[in-house]
């Protein structure tokens, strides 16, 4: 009877477990092609509560596209790198029930919190005494940060856009082609350095 | 003899090359050893794993960017003390990244390095030759103040008006217009890096250069070295291919002072001392931003235009900063609207650091069972950490001076903002853990370190091996310790020397 029980009680967890992990998010918005719904739903919801509209910038992380930059990032980061950064998304998400948000149902997934909840949650990562919790919390705000100074319109707010630069043409420019594009004036060096299609 | 540079698209099938000298690693150190022993007439493969970055190749996004010119996408960290530590896979190393600080090692360290390694040919007297064929050759010289931008000039100001020393830093640039873009790439082409500089030049001169090539091994040749064999490696993604060997009578190492000892540890040489992997050492890092009544349009500038020595001899070096705002505001205290508040006010915001010299904090290099990246272990001798925080105030003295109105620490456990030098005298009395900093270095040396005792260093002061008469290192490894200030060109200048004394003997 105690087997039978102990055996209910167990598949229950894992049956919330994977509730908890696997249902109820929205679907990926379009170009995402690296992390999942449920971890872009993730970074959405933290780009959302690090960087709220309006304000001293008027873009929130959300406008500013946080997530996609996010997905693209991790993919342009080798395997192992993915993995550990993938790991943080994870953490934040689901420590909740390790360290509740306050307020109701504070043991809610991250991105399922209210707004004032992901905030709070957010910033005790921000000012926690403990020195994991701290550095995780400031690998993801870099993560958004990142992602969110990559829009032109919160550049172009604090008046930082790129110059325009026409740069000179120089003797290595004979030397080697760009990346992924189809080579001129490089003589008998011509040819793609990433080994994509050449056009010409 | 006409040399060229080989694209990943060329490389269709295993080869093999020889020729006499084959260096590894196409950086400030390797890029010179390559140019100066093609200039004496030596038949030289440079073999590099990174990709040749064209000038549209640069990306001004600062985590795109670092994930295509960065070693581990520009997230290697190490573990004992954790800290970010950049290193560039790309031609030209770190030379491609990095702010083209020029600064010759002072004498006293120099000094030092020769008392306490048993070296007898590299004071400053010795070097001086060295340093001054590199500046010939890459035009350097101060940052004119027409391209300073308000950001850089304040320091100078801040540092006038407490009496400490300072000085527009020279750089290896040739029409530098102020973009303060150094770090994902000069798209001025002002930057004279090594990928545009020593490289071309040592193609010029027959240089043969093979990129998106990984050297993973040296092959044995009885008691000395033959050559190097690695494999093709797509750029950015990583992903091998074809195989290669080079095969020729002096290998020179230049891969940069994590990956060489990688290299020596795969191949199984080294040595009898021990030391390989061994004394490494940092330059960490604090940055603050200062934050001034009128706008500094910080978007213009030499990315870093000034410096101050004034406290080199007590461990610590000051220095004005700029990188892409997404990448220093990751230091910005808040969360929220007050994060956003925080962001708002870098128009009218100037950023200097401090790097320390942290002679007392050593870690070590290994090799991971899979791949070439290293594991990094490292930690910050608490001595260490008190000249930190005494650089962190010297640069406080200087943003008030300088007419700030505010700073921001971006230090754990202190005020997240601070409005008078009384207010951050909390610095002076502060109890500072290590964990307090968000600390960052992109200096690394001593891992293959250069020593006159066989037993107790790698190389001897000509670079090559103790125990392997034609294996060479010629990357910031082989300095004993810390030069003090910025170590590209002390690097370059030894790299010089050795060139020259292979080339005597080749
Ligand atoms: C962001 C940043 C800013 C900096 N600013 C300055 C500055 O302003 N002034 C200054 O003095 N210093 C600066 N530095 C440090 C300076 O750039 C380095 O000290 C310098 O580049 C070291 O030169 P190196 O030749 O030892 O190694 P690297 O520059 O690292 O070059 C090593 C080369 O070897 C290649 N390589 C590695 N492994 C292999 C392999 N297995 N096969 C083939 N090739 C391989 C790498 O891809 C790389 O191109 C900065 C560094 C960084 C990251
Ligand atoms: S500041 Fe701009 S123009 Fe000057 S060297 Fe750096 S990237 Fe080039």
């Amino acid at each position: 009877m105690l087997a039978v029980l102990a055996w209910l009680a167990a598949s229950g967890i894992a049956v919330l477990a994977l509730v908890r992990v696997f249902s109820g998010h929205p679907p990926a918005p379009p170009g995402a092609r690296t992390l999942t719904r449920r971890e872009l739903e993730t970074v959405r919801a933290a780009g959302l509560a690090i960087y709220p509209r309006g304000g001293a910038i008027e873009p929130s992380g959300e406008d500013a596209g946080v997530a996609l930059h996010a997905d693209r990032f991790v993919r342009a980061q080798a395997p192992q790198t993915q993995l550990l950064v993938r790991l943080l998304f994870f953490a934040i998400e689901h420590a909740t029930l390790v360290f509740p948000a306050p307020g109701p149902r504070g043991r809610r997934r991250f991105s399922s919190l209210t707004a004032e909840q992901q905030i709070a949650y957010l910033d005790a990562w921000r000012t926690s005494a403990s020195f994991a919790r701290r550095l995780l919390f400031t690998s993801l705000r870099a993560i958004l940060t990142m992602g969110y100074f990559a829009d032109e319109k919160v550049l172009g707010a604090l008046g930082l856009s790129a110059q325009t630069i026409e740069a000179p043409r120089i003797e290595a420019d004979l030397l080697w082609p760009a990346i992924g594009t189809a080579a001129t004036g490089t003589g008998a060096l011509g040819s793609n350095s990433d080994g994509t299609a050449a056009r010409s | 003899m006409s040399g060229e540079v080989r694209v990943f698209a060329q490389y269709d099938h295993d080869f093999d090359e020889i020729c006499d000298a084959v260096v590894v690693g196409s950086g400030p150190g390797g890029a010179v050893v390559a140019h100066e022993l093609a200039a004496a007439g030596k038949d030289v493969v440079l073999i590099e794993e990174g990709p040749p970055f064209a000038r549209e190749d640069f990306v001004l996004d600062g985590a795109m960017s670092m994930a295509r010119t960065m070693r581990e996408g520009g997230l290697r960290t190490t573990r004992g003390t954790i800290m970010p530590t950049m290193q560039a896979n790309a031609l030209g190393g770190g030379s491609l990244v990095n702010s083209a600080i020029c600064v010759r090692a002072p004498a006293f360290t120099l000094d030092g390095w020769c008392e306490e390694f048993q070296l007898r040919r590299s004071t400053r007297a010795d070097l001086d030759p060295h340093y001054l064929a590199i500046e010939d050759f890459l035009g350097i010289a101060p940052t004119p103040d027409d391209v300073q931008g308000a950001r850089n000039l304040l320091f100078r100001d801040g540092c006038r008006a407490l009496g400490y020393s300072s000085e527009p830093i020279a750089r290896n640039v040739r029409g530098c217009r102020g973009s303060g873009e150094c770090f994902t790439g000069c798209r001025s082409r002002a930057k004279q890096s090594t990928d545009i500089s020593y490289v071309p030049a040592a193609v010029r001169a027959g240089a043969r250069v093979l990129t998106s090539a990984q050297v993973q091994r040296l092959l044995p040749r009885g008691s000395r070295v033959g050559g190097v064999a690695g494999q093709i490696v797509r750029p950015f993604t990583g992903e091998t291919s074809h195989r290669f060997r080079v095969h020729a009578k002096v290998v020179v190492l230049a891969a940069g002072c994590m990956a060489t000892p990688v290299l020596l540890q795969k191949s199984g040489l080294t040595g009898g001392s021990g030391q390989v992997g061994e004394n490494l050492q940092f330059h960490p890092g604090v940055a603050v931003m200062g934050v001034f009544p009128d706008a500094t349009h910080p978007e213009f500038g030499a990315t870093q235009g000034y410096q101050s020595l004034e406290f080199v001899e007590d461990g610590f070096k000051l220095e004005t900063l700029w990188a892409p705002p997404g990448v220093f505001a990751v230091r910005l205290p808040g969360l929220g609207y007050e994060l956003k508040k925080n962001l708002s006010l870098i128009p009218r915001a100037a950023i200097w650091d401090a790097i320390a010299t942290c002679n007392r904090s050593k870690g070590r290099v290994r090799a991971r069972r899979r791949g070439m990246d290293p594991v990094l272990d490292w930690r910050l001798d608490p001595k260490d950490l008190q000249v930190l925080a005494e650089g962190l105030w010297r640069l406080t003295e200087i943003f008030f001076a300088a007419g700030a109105e505010r700073i921001l620490p971006g230090v754990h456990r202190l005020p997240e903002e601070m409005r008078s030098l009384d207010e951050a005298r909390v610095i002076r009395a502060h109890d500072f853990r290590v964990t307090d900093f968000t600390l960052a270095g992109n200096h690394v040396f001593s891992t293959t370190r250069m020593h006159g005792d066989a037993g107790a260093g790698v190389v001897d002061e000509d670079g090559r091996c103790h125990e392997i008469d034609n294996l060479y290192v010629a990357d910031t490894g082989i300095l004993p310790r810390s030069p003090s200030v910025n170590p590209m060109l002390t690097l370059m200048a030894l790299a010089h020397r050795i060139a020259l004394g292979i080339a005597a003997r080749l």
